[in-house]
């Protein structure tokens, strides 16, 4: 809406009120850019904000507590163990007699590592799959597609299970592996989905016009905006990969001990629940914690993207 | 007696960021079987109004904190949902501006005709059918018995604005307001669905109130005109007389941006534009609202300091300005007509 | 109509095949598989009846051939371990109480998850709102062995109500464990509907029946549910996966000797042929579900019947 000078020579004089002189009254609606405005709109939210912050915190405890701990997390002394949460053992000990604040934090590592590193491999499967199917288009396309919805059928579980099989052992990157295995087609829908509505945007067909080979075009054009989504996309698949872990080591059929996940640490506790609750409660809540932070926070910024709220 | 008279209309919308003044002192009213037509930017709260008059802005931040509205004597600002939902569709029909999303895609357009009917009127299904159908014949929709029972889907935008029409009109309603009917339609589908409204509306003795940012709509379309801008009223006139003689800065600038297919140094111009961006309602100017892109505005004359109030320039016309044009006195400082 | 559902189930066979293929092959990779070779102290003429029953020297895509005729037949194969068993009588014996947690469970999260998410959203930011929205969001993150410990803690060993916490007989004994695997679900539920609702109150469609003075109840029953509720039935889909998926867990815990409980000691114990039945069992129940949501959506949409699949 703005002229340039000689239009303002041409059409009128020049306004001798300018805005924002009367302090801000007045002053035209401000613009910001996309990331600087979902950022913002983000920490605005409060649940999300929260759920960030805790989810730091979380994250952060299991990675630096064991370093600052005094207690050994492996030892196993008879005379300590079952030991409710006191002054010394703020979480208590488990049967074994190890305290349970090293103990979570230790578990939290493998947990949430497992969690993001199948994220992870989610994503650059997804990702790979999607763009290429929804970028090339076509015959491709709907082949890739009709291959993934035979995908869908297969249960998720079992499936990570006899991964786990074929592997022989279970040990942190197999289990990365299998339970990366029979989720990724969510995230891959995802991405083909953004891929396929951008392709069709009018910034690409400029750019496509003007002549842009297609890596530009991909890479310049598609992939940043598609960056949003891949955030979001993380928080989405955090929630089940990790839940994936918990009750494949909470049946016997993941991590099992004396190494410690948190569905290992809460397997464990059941044995003692009737009598010593907290051992399962507390690794429990642990995963039920990390799990809601994820979902307030693909919320979040699920929100913060694409405000289509409430608001006016 | 007016049909609709609107009394310092205020509608606020009460956000995290602060109070939006959407709708600061509005006042108008639409005489029976009169076209009203309200003209203004994206911002400049005409659909608030019309949605206030209806009752239908979003209740939790939105709030009608002062004014009246009053249709036939009665002050709809003071009625319950179930009242006021007895005068809407019945009494005062709307149009909305986007007509492919303005319909149930889940349901027939029939289903969709007919439960506006019966809602109304003691009619049975097969009444109220056959209703509809007469409905959309008058609407000139091809083959109306048969497309009856098909989805919103099959139809094209043009179509669907028309059985939009059909909706608001199918239980005779006093006033219908037509918020940007025409906006999401093609040049030629817009010619037909103004004409269209214009038949129907003499053959149903409607008074109607036309919404739009598109000063050729008005010109066609009504008999009087509202322009307004950052929520307020700046300028009301007979339809002929505001385009003859255009008083406030605001509305020449209007005009004056409608592109000119004849004159003279027309090829070699540029398109005009008005300087500036509409203000942030939440805290608009001060004074004049329009002051910060006004060629006029000067700090002699108080445009930053003293709200200019609405006064009758003329019988019928009226201005909210210091510097209506028949009262500027600097040569040459005209914008082109 | 019709063309839609032929072809939707026209398509499920391909996809049937290719999870059969897929769970053969990854299968066959387990190293230990007498599917490959015999590794464990089978007695010989045992393990010639196996070779010639399941013809382990043909070579592998005639035993996969072979084996989806007997998929077809519903034979799956005799059990490796327990001798006198087949996979169908395992099958047979435990697989109906699964159904039943299963489909109870999901009645359970249906019947109480979507009046709460409508509630929710109707009155949206209120006290209500956020009371239902943070119950459900915990329902939803707590792993369901925590909801079941802590519902036998309470139920039974705290306040003795009479439910049983093991075993699946009389309807007492249902309630706990239907309601530990159902209360994610639940909350899933609940908060999908609140979203698709609160999106769909947005919509002009809604401020058009409301403009027509149409009852607020005709307006929320009709136009606002029925389109809140289509987004729900495409989740119910792989909601089934997450059922299956809670019930090994569940199963174990509330001890019900259901086929997620025994796959879980079938793989302990080695028994691949259990395995890979039941797997393909489970994939079957998965893809059909996701079948009959299909042909619901198109019931529900319709602007899908006149598209393409």
């Amino acid at each position: 809406m703005s002229t340039s000078a000689r239009e303002h020579e041409v059409l009128a004089p020049r306004p001798t009120i300018e805005p924002g002189a009367s302090g801000d009254a007045g002053a035209p609606i401000q613009q910001t850019n996309l990331w600087k405005d979902a950022w913002y709109r983000y920490i605005r939210n409060r649940g999300a904000f929260v759920a960030g912050v805790v989810f730091g915190m979380l994250v952060l405890y299991c990675f630096i507590y064991p370093l600052l701990s005094p207690y050994d997390p492996d030892k196993v002394d008879f005379s300590l163990s079952n030991q409710s949460p006191s002054l010394e053992h703020l979480l208590g000990t488990d049967r074994f007699g190890r305290d349970l604040l090293t103990r979570t934090a230790l578990g939290g590592q493998i947990s949430i590592g497992i969690g993001f590193a199948a994220t992870l491999v989610i994503l650059l499967v997804g990702v790979t799959y999607g763009s290429i199917s929804g970028f090339v288009g076509g015959h491709l396309d709907n082949g890739m597609m009709r291959f993934l919805d035979a995908l869908y059928g297969l249960p998720y579980l079992p499936f990570a299970i006899i991964t786990l099989a074929i592997f022989g052992t279970v040990n942190f990157w197999t289990m990365v592996i299998a339970l990366s295995i029979a989720t990724w087609f969510t995230t891959a829908r995802i991405v083909r989905g953004q891929i396929i509505t951008l392709k069709e945007n009018d910034y690409v067909r400029a750019a496509k016009a003007l002549g842009a080979r297609w890596y530009r075009v991909l890479a310049r054009h598609l992939l940043p905006n598609t960056l949003g989504v891949l955030i979001i996309a993380i928080f989405l698949e955090l929630p089940g990969v990790i839940l994936g872990e918990a009750f494949l080591s909470f049946i016997g059929l993941g991590i099992s001990p004396p190494d410690a996940s948190w569905g290992a640490m809460a397997s464990d506790g059941r044995v003692v629940y009737r009598t010593y609750p907290y051992q399962i409660i507390i690794p429990s809540v642990a995963i039920a914690t990390l799990v809601m932070c994820a979902n307030f926070i693909a919320d979040g910024l699920r929100d913060a993207f694409d405000p289509r709220t409430r608001e006016t | 007696m007016a049909l609709l008279d609107v009394v310092d209309l205020k509608t606020h919308f009460f956000t995290r960021d602060g109070v939006v003044r959407a709708v600061d002192g509005v006042s108008f009213t639409v005489e029976p079987g009169r076209t009203l037509g309200i003209v203004g930017e994206s911002g400049s709260g005409k659909s608030v109004t019309a949605l206030s008059i209806m009752g239908l802005i979003p209740k939790p931040p939105a709030k009608i904190v002062e004014g009246k509205v009053l249709f036939e004597g009665r002050d709809l600002t003071t009625l319950s949902e179930r009242q006021l939902e007895d005068v809407r569709g019945r009494q005062i029909s709307m149009i909305f501006q986007d007509p492919m999303t303005s319909l149930n895609p889940t349901l027939t357009i029939g289903t969709q005709i007919v439960e506006t009917v019966r809602r109304h009127f003691d009619v049975s299904k097969a009444q109220a059918r056959k209703r509809a159908v007469e409905l959309l014949e008058e609407v000139q929709i091809p083959n109306a018995a048969g497309r009856l029972d098909d989805y919103p889907h099959r139809y094209s935008g043009g179509m669907r604005q028309r059985v939009m029409i059909a909706i608001a009109l199918s239980c005779n309603p006093k006033l219908l307001i037509a918020d940007e009917p025409t906006t999401a339609l093609d040049v030629t589908v817009q010619a037909q669905v103004l004409d269209l409204l214009e038949d129907l509306r003499a053959q149903h003795e409607m008074a109607m109130i036309i919404i739009t940012h598109d000063m050729g709509v008005v010109a066609e379309a009504a008999d009087d005109i509202v322009v307004m801008y950052a929520g307020q009223i700046v300028e009301q006139a007979p339809v002929l007389e505001l385009f003859d003689h255009p008083e406030h800065p605001y509305t020449e600038a209007l005009l004056a941006a409608l592109p000119q297919l004849e004159g003279h140094g027309i090829r070699e111009g540029r398109l005009t534009a008005i300087p500036g961006r509409p203000p942030d309602l939440i805290a608009p100017p001060p004074a004049c609202r329009f002051a910060p892109r006004c060629p006029y505005a000067n700090d002699r004359d108080g445009c930053a300091t003293h709200p200019p109030e609405l006064r009758e320039l003329r019988t019928g016309h009226w201005v909210r300005s210091q510097h209506p044009a028949s009262e500027r006195t600097r040569a040459g400082a005209g914008v082109p007509a | 109509m019709t063309k839609l559902i032929v072809r939707r189930v026209f398509w499920t066979i391909p996809v049937l095949l290719l999870v059969i293929l897929l769970t053969f092959v990854m299968m066959r990779q387990i190293s230990g598989n007498p599917f490959r070779r015999s590794e464990r102290a089978i007695p010989a003429e045992i393990q010639a009846n196996l070779e010639a029953q399941y013809g382990l020297d043909d070579p592998w895509y005639i035993q996969y051939l072979r084996y989806v005729k007997g998929v077809a037949t519903f034979d799956l194969g005799p059990s490796l371990v327990l001798r006198n068993q087949t996979v169908n009588d395992i099958v047979r014996d435990h697989f109906p109480k699964s159904l039943e947690l299963g489909a109870l469970a999901f009645l359970f999260a249906i019947v109480f998850g979507i009046p709460l998410g409508v509630i929710a959203a109707l009155k949206a930011n209120s006290w209500l709102d956020y009371f239902t929205m943070f119950f459900s969001n915990v329902g939803f993150a707590v792993p369901s062995f925590l909801v079941a410990t802590l519902l036998i803690y309470f139920f039974s060993l705290e306040w003795d109500l009479g439910f049983p916490t093991s075993g699946w007989s009389t309807w007492q004994s249902k309630v706990l464990p239907v309601i530990a695997l159902g209360l994610g679900p639940m909350a899933y539920f609940a908060r999908l509907v609140r979203g698709t609702m609160l999106e769909t109150l947005q919509a002009d469609y809604i401020r058009t029946a409301r403009a027509k003075g149409l009852r607020w109840r005709r307006v929320v029953g009709v136009h606002v549910l029925r389109n809140s509720l289509i987004p729900v039935v495409t989740a119910a889909g792989p909601l089934l996966g997450f059922l299956i998926t809670g019930s090994f867990v569940i199963e174990q815990i509330f001890a019900i000797p259901g086929i997620g409980r025994y796959y879980v000691t079938a793989v302990t114990a080695r028994d691949y042929s259990v395995v890979m039945g039941l797997t393909v069992l489970l994939s079957v129940i998965i893809i059909f579900a996701n079948l009959v949501v299909d042909i619901l959506y198109g019931f529900l949409d319709p602007r899908t019947r006149d598209v393409r699949t």
